[in-house]
């Protein structure tokens, strides 16, 4: 349609410059042609104006989805596993302390209750109260206690080792959640990029206020702001005792 | 006294349990949801729950609200432990009837303190 109006359109300019040429007019003839030749080159210009804003963008929208397909197809996923691996490595730190402690305490009770009958005996012996007998005996158990004491600590001592080695899941996972961290921070530049170049209009104040119900907000982060949450179990007591607890 | 305790992360299991039994209690079971929690506790045999709220599967308010649907089980005491520390959600679990609520990270005094509250409730 657009074309046919431009057809009629250059026809009448034609017949009115053949006209001009026929009635010998000289001025009118140029200053038709003139104005013929202008609408040319502005409808070439807007056209190579449009090609150009089309290349522009189908090649910057290009890139982007390059590295969509990155974000998404690789680097999430890796996320992904980095994450497991963090749940992985402190569920091991956890159970190596655990188990330290399962093999420190029962060491430590023994020697305490050892301890505790000793210097019973040992009061007894500096008040003169000890036979000889009995303070042989004291002093068997004694020799005793100091191999099994040297033996025990040394265990204690190793344990404690193992479980200030365990805390290494600290760093270690620091470092992997701080690289999601800047992954989800680039998912989201380009989402907003996206939708920049999309030309969609978000209505960010209405995705701000929905209230997000039924989903658990799990730990308070420090730094992390969550409306309506309590800051400590004294704030609980007291909120169960106001419902009457 | 045996006690149920539920959640998703066996450490914490393994952390509630072993502050269980420093209180003298020794029979203990563990369930890592509300779905494998929910078939022991109707066998019946259990005199109290410890459970966290946020699971798989089976959420701990889930389990609270079916603990306390069902007639056999109406009357046991629930004790949540959990990291969900929103005031509407701590209103939920009190509506739902819970015994006592404590939020991630918490103290062996804070657990012995809330379990002596509980018990010291029924037996009064």
């Amino acid at each position: 349609m657009q074309d046919e109006n431009e057809r009629l359109e250059l026809l009448a300019k034609a017949k009115q410059l053949v006209a001009h040429i026929e009635t010998n007019d000289a001025e009118a003839t140029g200053e038709l042609l003139c104005s013929m030749t202008i609408d040319r080159e502005r409808s070439l210009f807007k056209e190579v104006g449009q090609l150009t804003r089309q290349l522009h963008d189908n090649l910057s929208s290009f890139a982007l989805d390059e590295q969509l397909i990155d974000l998404t197809g690789k680097e999430i996923p890796d996320a992904k596993e980095r994450l497991n691996y963090v749940i992985e490595m402190t569920d091991d730190a956890a159970h190596k302390t655990l188990n330290a402690i399962d093999e420190i305490l029962p060491v430590t009770v023994e020697m305490n209750r050892k301890c505790e009958e000793l210097s019973v005996n040992w009061k007894r012996f500096l008040g003169r109260e000890l036979s000889l007998d009995e303070f042989k005996v004291m002093s068997g158990e004694i020799s005793h206690f100091l191999d099994s004491s040297c033996a025990n600590t040394k265990i204690v001592s190793e344990k404690t080792n193992e479980i200030v080695l365990a805390q290494g899941y600290q760093d270690l996972t620091g470092q992997i959640i701080k690289k999601v961290i800047n992954l989800v921070q680039n998912v989201e530049d380009n989402l907003v990029e996206l939708v920049r170049i999309s030309g969609s209009q978000s209505d960010e104040t209405a995705v701000q206020n929905e209230t997000k119900k039924g989903v658990l907000e799990g730990p308070v982060v420090p730094g992390v702001v969550v409306e309506g949450t309590v800051n400590s179990q004294d704030e609980v007591d007291d909120l169960l005792s106001s419902l009457g607890f | 006294m045996k006690i149920l305790v539920v959640d998703d992360f066996s450490t914490m299991r393994r952390i509630v349990k072993n502050l269980l039994r420093e209180l003298d209690f020794t029979n203990l079971d563990e369930a890592d949801d509300g779905q494998t929690a929910w078939p022991k506790l109707k066998a019946g045999g259990y005199d109290f729950l410890v459970t966290d709220w946020n699971m798989p599967g089976m959420t701990g308010i889930e389990l609270l609200k079916t603990v306390r649907a069902n007639p056999e089980t109406a009357n046991m005491p629930v004790l949540m432990v959990t990291a969900e520390q929103k005031r509407e959600q701590i209103i939920e679990a009190a509506q739902a009837g819970v015994n006592g609520y404590i939020i991630k990270p918490f103290t062996a005094a804070t657990l012995k303190e809330k379990i002596d509250k509980i018990f010291a409730r029924s037996a009064g």
